[in-house]
């Protein structure tokens, strides 16, 4: 199944408008196969944690990944309700698509 | 939902910023787009149960005094599949309105093969909401 979401760009365009991303470790929570997490690298933040339930959906996001992003994203099976990171260690918690 | 976001406020730092970004609970508009000409065909009947109830969860963490609300941002978000992808696209909303769904793909089925031009594909449009809360540090 071949769906573009939001080809004219306004969702990351939104997310651009909250503010300075560049340097700031990013919590992404439902990152599906890695659609906005990549667009959300563009944004130059130091690190992406992003983090989905699904395996295939993680594994489709590591693959569809360049490799230039390889250090700045880090993709992680996970669920919202019980997080694997300390307190205090996220600049930014994007939900994406998923309350 | 409500125990998501506080695990959010747990990890963020003092000051962090939570975004909500998800789809508006308004109801999708299906069309078909040809040449970049869109024409609207349906509007989907989809169940608005969940969004109501995650902005009751938002809601909740506001008024527990976790979060305060910065901005609230809307923007137009358009998906766009071929005709082949729409009913799979649509079984993600199936729920007790299956009936009406049937309804829609025929619709959808009928006009897009009525409708001439090599390019022409389905469009669903409807809004994006995202909302920046600020983490209140206790």
């Amino acid at each position: 199944m071949t769906i573009r979401v939001d080809p004219e760009r306004n969702e990351i365009r939104a997310l651009k408008e909250v503010g300075i991303w560049r340097g700031k470790k990013v919590l992404e929570i439902g990152c599906g196969d890695g659609r906005l997490t990549l667009r959300l690298a563009g944004l130059s933040p130091k690190l992406i944690h992003a983090i989905d339930p699904s395996p295939d959906l993680i594994h489709a996001a590591r693959r569809n990944t360049p490799s230039t992003f390889a250090k700045q994203i880090h993709y992680k099976m996970g669920s919202a309700g019980d997080l694997k990171y300390p307190s205090d260690s996220f600049d930014m918690v994007v939900f994406s698509w998923v309350l | 939902m409500v125990r998501a976001l506080r695990e959010a406020h747990r990890v963020l730092k003092p000051d962090g910023l939570l975004l909500d970004l998800r789809p508006g609970a308004v109801h999708r508009r299906v069309g078909v787009e040809v040449d970049s000409q869109y024409k609207q065909l349906a509007i989907m009947n989809e169940s608005l149960k969940d969004d109501f109830a995650a902005n009751r969860a938002v809601a909740e963490i506001i008024q527990e005094g976790l979060f305060k609300t910065i901005s609230r941002i809307q923007v137009n978000c358009n998906r766009s599949m071929a005709l082949t992808d729409f009913s799979s696209w649509l079984a993600d909303f199936r729920t007790d309105r299956d009936a009406r769904q049937e309804r829609l793909i025929r619709i959808v089925e009928r006009a897009f093969e009525d409708i001439n031009g090599k390019r022409k594909k389905i469009v669903v449009k409807g809004p994006l909401i995202l909302k920046v809360l600020k983490k209140i540090t206790i």
